[in-house]
């Protein structure tokens, strides 16, 4: 801890070449963090939906192949089920909308038994459950859009041929992190409608969600779905919500191991560029080095010195950066991008301490060579040299 | 050659020293021996290359004899680990330097306290010994400067201060005054001169300016690694 104040007054020692290390450090952290939280948010999000003992079935061919909505019922029936909602994918367009936000037909009835980390005021919930054409939005996309309960908006069909008249009857909340830009309807409005204009897509849904009456139920419960339709016309996949979350990342590719290998080059850049700053600034110390090998410092602690120089600079940088990936997410509005999982995108903690100890590895990797050679420096020959 | 004296701080004892340079040898000293007594103030002069600030890197520890031993306040050199030697040095020496070479990041007081953070003492006792040796060499106003707020005389002087804070046997100067000016230079024998008086401290000082060689007790001349002894009156009388 003596030593500190010397380290810091070193980092400053040339402002310049400190910020922009500094900064290719925070921006190349920023990078990272954000390609490492996607994958990290997905996983936390599952693991948090294990408490609510959710499995999703969606038919064994894949997600755009349909399960039959009298399979819903058939699950309900089952032992150790507390109760099952239909989900069906709607994805149509709000007025003059590009991309389309998160629109679900299911069973108003048990919706919010299934998902239970969501709040409605009873009378909202009342009214929705009785009201065929009522819906229930997310609170953030309610207040973004300007929604209010009553009024009316209507959905374009885009995958389905048929057009969503809706009132909102009601606005749900949720904690932290969970997804508030959801819409909610009742399925039987869309498949009367869908009857109506004799689709070959009534009849069916997208995915069920099924609460089971335990967590440890889940892995039993998941086996007995599978057999019990494996041998009928539509077979089903049964899987937890964090198996099903990990699916939609997976459907970008084999993106983790993408990401560890932007990340490891992205280190391997960093590595060499803060070295390189470092190498840099110690050439211009030798005679300092030669000073304080002189009058008494080890060859230890000069290394020590100059490793904790090196981590500094890049855990400032590092912090920058993952602070800016945070507070960036945190306050701008992704469900505008328009890929799956990020329209609820956060930087979780987990994430931020792995970009910090990154931060402080790359640092501790760029130091090394020039800590080393600043750790041998001769004190006959550094004090000999004139910079 | 001036050897033999039982309480020398520094002894030379049959010291060589050889350099190679592209693979050809190049004696600096030969067969060197020299005693140096608690208290003395020896000027070290001679021409460039004669092997003077060897003769200095050999005293301090910084460089090892090609033959012969180096003892100073009783310990052997020789006989001592690199890491064991830099150990030595923080706890026995204290160098001044032609260049000052502070610390420009640090402010006088950190120069000064540099040597304090390699012992156990607290930060309370550490200000303390630093306040007491800026007090000493008269800069206890300027403690919070940075080297670039000083003139080179006072530079020098807080130079002066960081090798005499850890309150060392010896004191190592390499041409102390050779970057200052008359009145500068004067300052700094002034101190260096006190210091060995006062404060009984053993300095050897390698130096190109006879007129600052002329403030230590004793004068010693190197030519070609050969020493000559010159008394100070001796030279008054050369002129």
């Amino acid at each position: 801890m003596k030593f500190l104040p010397y380290i810091l007054r070193n980092v400053q020692r040339n402002k310049l070449r400190s910020v922009f290390t500094g900064l290719s450090i925070a921006v190349s952290l920023f990078l990272v963090t954000v390609l490492y939280a996607y994958v990290n948010m997905q996983d936390e999000m599952g693991e948090g939906a294990l408490k609510y003992a959710r499995v999703v079935c969606t038919a064994k061919q894949g997600l755009t192949f349909p399960v039959p909505i009298a399979h819903v019922d058939k699950v309900k029936g089952m032992e150790g089920v507390k109760t099952v909602v239909p989900l069906a994918w709607f994805g149509g367009k709000y007025k003059d909308d590009k991309i389309p936000f998160a629109q679900f037909a299911t069973d108003p009835d048990h919706c919010f038994e299934v998902f239970a980390e969501f709040t409605v005021p009873p009378d909202q919930l009342s009214n929705f459950q009785k009201d065929r054409t009522g819906c229930i939005v997310g609170e953030k996309i309610a207040r973004k859009r300007q929604w209010k309960v009553g009024d009316k908006i209507v959905l374009k069909g885009d995958i389905y041929p048929v057009n969503l008249e809706l009132t909102i009857d009601g606005i749900y909340t949720g904690p932290a992190g969970s997804d508030l830009e959801m819409l909610f309807y009742d399925y039987t409005y869309l498949d009367e409608l869908l009857k109506q204009s004799r689709s070959q897509m009534a009849g069916n849904a997208g995915t069920m969600f099924i609460k089971a009456q335990t967590p440890e139920m889940m892995p039993d419960l998941m086996q007995r779905i599978n057999a019990r339709f494996a041998n009928s016309e539509a077979p089903v996949r049964a899987m937890t919500e964090q198996a099903f979350r990990q699916m939609f990342t997976e459907m970008l590719g084999n993106i983790r191991v993408f990401i560890r290998n932007i990340a490891i080059i992205v280190v391997a850049a960093l590595v060499c560029v803060a070295g390189n700053a470092m190498a840099m600034s110690l050439r211009e110390r030798t005679r300092e080095v030669a000073v304080l090998k002189a009058i008494g410092f080890s060859r230890f602690i000069v290394l020590t010195l100059v490793l904790i120089e090196a981590i500094v600079i890049a855990v400032i940088g590092g912090f920058l950066g993952v602070m800016a990936a945070r507070l960036l997410f945190q306050f701008t509005d992704m469900s505008m991008i328009g890929i799956p999982g990020f329209s609820s995108f956060y930087v979780p903690v987990s994430t931020m301490l792995f970009s910090m100890l990154l931060a402080a590895a790359i640092g501790l990797a760029s130091g090394i060579i020039p800590a080393w050679r600043a750790a041998q420096v001769s004190v006959v020959d550094g004090l000999r040299k004139v910079v | 050659m001036p050897a033999g004296s039982e309480r020398a701080v520094v002894e030379l004892r049959g010291v060589s020293k050889e350099y190679m340079r592209d693979k050809i040898r190049v004696p600096v000293l030969s067969n060197t021996n020299l005693d140096i007594p608690h208290g003395d103030f020896v000027a070290v002069m001679g021409p460039s290359g004669s092997g003077k600030s060897t003769l200095l890197n050999l005293a301090a520890g910084l460089d090892r004899p090609t033959t012969g031993t180096v003892t100073v306040a009783g310990t052997e050199l020789n006989q001592l680990s690199e890491s064991k030697l830099t150990r030595w040095r923080s706890q026995h020496l204290g160098f001044i330097f032609q260049l000052y070479n502070l610390m420009p990041v640090l402010t006088a007081f950190e120069n000064v306290e540099l040597p304090l953070l390699l012992t156990s003492l607290s930060r309370r006792q550490r200000a303390e010994h630093v306040e007491t040796a800026l007090r000493i060499v008269g800069l206890q106003e300027r403690m919070d400067h940075f080297p670039r707020q000083l003139s080179g005389g006072q530079e020098q002087r807080v130079a002066i201060a960081r090798a005499l804070v850890n309150d060392p046997v010896l004191l190592l100067a390499d041409e102390p005054t050779g970057n200052l000016d008359a009145a500068a230079a004067q300052e700094i024998m002034d101190l260096l001169q006190q210091l060995n008086e006062e404060f009984e401290k053993t300095i050897v000082m390698v130096t190109h300016d006879p007129r600052a060689a002329r403030r230590a007790r004793r004068m010693l001349h190197l030519e070609k690694g050969t020493f000559v002894e010159t008394e100070l009156d001796a030279l008054e009388a050369a002129g």
